[in-house]
């Protein structure tokens, strides 16, 4: 179990401008974390940075003592940091079973992914009742499920989901949330983003509010719920002119 | 750190420079000047004889020029890459040349109405090909001149491959080619004005938000569909006039002459060269890809291997200068002003 | 009803032959989004080679396949990475792959003219002029073997993107790039190794056709024209979707041939090319695609 120290991170896409400026923040071992924050901020840029996807202008970031920045995503994935990406991204014209397969792609022993298939088969029934539909044809929920889960034939032991509940009717919200809640019992560190600010940080330990591309906010997540320029903001109360606090 | 959010920070945008006044006056001018020069070249021709192999290349230049200014209506402004834009200029002279063949009504008196009807072809053709998105769209042009040199190829009527041959209409002598030099540098001229004239429109801008995003320009209420099909059809108006007249300047109409792959690249790549989506772009990349050509041919005779520089050429300017020459030099503020109507 | 069967079979003959074509070309796009126009070009590089061989010592060319293959697979990875390799994020880039592609097309054929000439060639191997004879009807050797060449690397093919751990990284990719990304596939090097599978294609098909059709350099004209039809209607990016067009278009074009006159049959393609972005211009197994 390690830290994940992200270090004055700046980044962008192609040529374009910066997105993160200068972001830093520390996720801690075994604690949920939840990102909030307004489009552009560059909450789904830090996911894909730390994923090895998206290269980092400057700064560093740190896993177990060791660089991550620079690392190709599979080496990441080595490393145990997966990533759930937005918007379901499983793989529609493979079934279940075959996405779940991708899942292990790594690991190249396959008696070891059929096995991990098991375990994870045996959490999720529904996915075993389903593993040989084609995963264009499952419900928004039990594909979501299903990304995860495919995130998790791997056995990481940091996890990363964004948006997780995007697109999703307000029941399956919950159970997708209890899924998490199931992965943050094993010990999981989780990092999420969020647009439905309320149900993420109800489900975190720490709440981090990313603004133009560096935090602005870091505080247990109870704290930011309860937060009245946070309610203003980014939970639709009344109106009023942002004053944000510097970290550091 | 920072004391504002994103909601709150204006956007500002980067003012254009503008052309400045004595700059606008030398381009004006120089402009003028070369298009007299070019109206007053042919009484060299007149009065000293001798001069016939620049006329032919002037007309080449013009017969270019037009093609690729016309087609820069559809694939510069609204960035749909037509490569098969050469077939207006096979409909364009097969319908006069035909005409004239059996009705022997002088292609002078027809190259309006057949430019007229080429334009209603491509609109018609717009409305089927440009319901396609980017690379759909560019098979669809291939397969139109594949397909119309098919039917030509082998319709007995226009003489199948062999084509039919003309009779060359005009002044004895000498004087051949100069009602042609006429009639196509008017054409050019009209091409340029139309080009200038859409790009400073309403429909010009409309059809740049069409080529960055055509989405977000639908979103903003341009009626692409509308905008699209016209310029499709206006890029064939002025092509099938010059076909009209190139193809009785040439006295044969055949399909190998006009229908060719090549040719529709060789418009696409003297656009881009010279860089779509600007008024003057494309007559200096034609003008260029002309001298050019003439160079290559001179040192390593008309072979197979002119292809191959055409293609060459493409492929680097694709990859490397996408903007192409007037892009490139307007980016880098280099522009010589009597070159930027944009 | 003799007839009408025997002109079906010769349909089907050649259809095996023209989805070992188009399934190279689709395989390519669903993969990497590059519309390849440069396809029909390599299939007549390939011919050549294998043209070469059989002239210069004697080599049929059905074993021949043996060179070209692994040959326009190089090829392929080679024309890929100086091309393409370093451009795939650009959002416009299909469109460019089209115009480079095209000009590559161009480029190859005024090469192969100069070195080779115009003039018609075709291997003659002794069953090129033989038919098999099967109660009323016959069919040409060559094709049957075309085709059944064909068919059998088309299902290996299928079957390699089936069960293999690579194959399956390449159905990830073309599925859903980003997740493949995700999972840890290196699509860089997926995408150069499918761009070399689709050349090692046109490998076999060139030296199949080599036997099949005469060729000259500026033929690809008229193949990659059948080609766009044959992948745009069935879906590009679906293998299937090629197999069904090719078979399918075949036999029209057999009809068309049969009762037309042959000069016709090109144009078959062509208008099933217009009318199915008429109807249904993601072809008939293709996915609504954006942008």
């Amino acid at each position: 179990m390690g830290t994940l120290v992200i270090e004055n991170i700046v980044a962008g896409y192609g040529s374009g401008p910066n997105i993160l400026r200068g972001l830093s923040l520390t996720v801690e071992a075994g604690k949920t974390y939840c990102i909030i924050g307004p489009n552009g901020a560059g909450k789904s840029t830090l996911i894909k940075v730390i994923a090895g996807m998206l290269k980092p202008r400057e700064g560093r970031i740190i896993y177990k003592g060791e660089l991550l920045n620079g690392l190709r995503a599979d080496q990441v994935l080595q490393r145990g940091v997966c990533y759930v990406p937005s918007d379901r991204s499983l793989f529609p014209d493979m079934t279940v079973k075959e996405n779940l397969r991708m899942g292990g792609y790594i690991l190249r022993n396959s008696r070891l992914v059929e096995k991990r298939i098991e375990e994870i088969f045996a959490q999720f029934p529904i996915l075993k009742e389903k593993s040989s539909q084609m995963a264009k044809n499952l419900s928004g929920g039990q594909q979501q499920l299903a990304s995860i889960a495919r995130a998790m034939v791997l056995k990481p032991e940091l996890i990363m989901l964004d948006e997780p509940s995007l697109g999703l009717a307000p029941k399956v919200v919950q159970q997708i949330f209890g899924t998490i809640a199931t992965l943050r019992d094993q010990g999981l560190t989780i990092v999420l983003v969020e647009q439905n600010a309320r149900k993420g940080l109800e489900n975190a330990d720490q709440g981090v509010v990313l603004d133009l591309g560096t935090n602005s906010f870091e505080r247990p997540a109870v704290e930011v719920l309860h937060d009245p320029r946070i309610q203003e903001l980014y939970l639709g109360k009344r109106r009023q002119p942002l004053q944000t606090e510097n970290t550091q | 750190m920072a004391d504002k959010t994103s909601s709150e920070i204006a956007v500002q945008k980067p003012r254009q420079p503008q052309i400045s006044k004595t700059s606008l006056w030398l381009r004006n001018t120089v402009s003028t000047g070369i298009f007299v020069v070019l109206a007053l070249f042919p009484l060299l021709q007149i009065a000293f004889d001798g001069y016939n192999y620049w006329l032919h290349m002037l007309l080449y230049v013009f017969l270019y020029v037009i093609m690729a200014t016309s087609w820069n209506l559809i694939g510069g402004y609204a960035g749909y890459i037509s490569l098969g834009h050469n077939v207006f200029f096979g409909i364009g002279a097969y319908l006069s040349g035909m005409v004239f063949v059996f009705f022997q009504i002088s292609p002078f008196l027809t190259a309006p109405i057949a430019g007229l009807l080429t334009m209603l072809g491509g609109l018609l053709f717009g409305l089927i090909a440009l319901r396609t998105r980017g690379s759909t769209f560019i098979i669809s042009t291939i397969a139109l001149v594949l397909l119309v040199t098919e039917l030509l190829d082998n319709w007995k009527l226009t003489g199948g491959t062999n084509g039919l041959p003309m009779s060359m209409i005009t002044l004895e002598g000498q004087y051949a080619k100069i009602p042609y030099y006429y009639y196509l540098l008017v054409i050019m001229i009209l091409s340029i004005i139309t080009s200038y004239l859409v790009r400073h429109s309403k429909f010009g801008l409309g059809l740049r938000a069409i080529s960055q995003d055509e989405i977000k320009a639908e979103v903003a209420g341009i009626p692409t569909r509308r905008y699209k099909i016209l310029a499709f059809g206006i890029s064939g108006l002025f092509i099938g006039m010059a076909g009209a007249i190139w193809g009785n300047y040439l006295t044969y109409l055949r399909p190998s002459i006009f229908l060719p792959v090549n040719i529709g690249t060789t418009i696409v790549l003297m656009a881009i060269l010279g860089g779509k989506g600007t008024v003057s772009g494309p007559a200096i990349g034609a003008a260029i890809m002309i001298a050019i050509n003439e160079f290559v041919v001179a040192k390593l005779g008309a072979t197979e291997l002119n292809i191959v520089v055409t293609g060459l050429i493409l492929i680097f300017v694709l990859l490397y200068f996408p903007e192409g020459i007037v892009g490139t030099l307007k980016a880098k503020n280099l522009l010589p002003s009597f070159l930027d109507w944009d | 009803m003799i007839q009408i069967i025997q002109v079906l079979i010769l349909g089907l003959a050649l259809g095996g032959v023209y989805a070992l074509m188009s399934s190279g070309m689709t395989l390519i796009f669903g993969v990497m989004r590059i519309v390849n126009l440069a396809h029909a070009a390599f299939i007549i590089m390939a011919a050549y080679i294998s043209f070469w061989l059989f002239k210069l010592w004697h080599v049929d060319p059905i074993v021949s396949m043996a060179v070209t293959m692994p040959v326009m697979f190089l090829v392929g990875v080679l024309y890929y990475k100086v091309m393409f390799a370093s451009r795939a994020d650009n959002p416009r880039f299909t469109d460019i792959t089209v115009l480079v592609t095209f000009a590559s097309a161009l480029v190859i054929e005024g090469v192969l003219s100069y070195l080779f000439t115009g003039i018609y060639r075709s291997t003659n191997p002794i069953y090129a002029t033989k038919p098999f004879l099967v109660g009323p009807f016959f069919v040409p050797q060559s094709q049957v073997y075309a085709t059944a060449i064909s068919i059998t690397l088309i299902i290996s093919l299928w079957l390699f993107l089936r069960y293999t751990r690579v194959g399956n990284a390449i159905r990830a990719t073309m599925q859903n790039r980003n997740s493949a990304q995700v999972v840890g596939v290196n699509v860089a090097w997926v995408s150069m190794l499918s761009f070399g599978i689709g050349l090692a294609m046109t490998g076999a098909a060139g030296s199949l056709l080599s036997f099949i059709f005469t060729f000259f350099p500026s033929k690809h004209v008229a193949w990659i024209g059948m080609l766009m039809s044959l992948v745009v209607l069935g879906g590009m990016g679906s293998l299937m979707g090629a197999m069904l067009s090719s078979f399918l278009l075949a036999v029209i074009a057999a009809y068309v041939s049969f009762y037309w006159g042959p000069t016709w049959a090109p144009i078959t393609f062509y208008l099933a090319l217009f009318l199915i972005l008429l109807f249904r211009p993601q072809g008939l197994l293709g996915k609504k695609m954006d942008g």
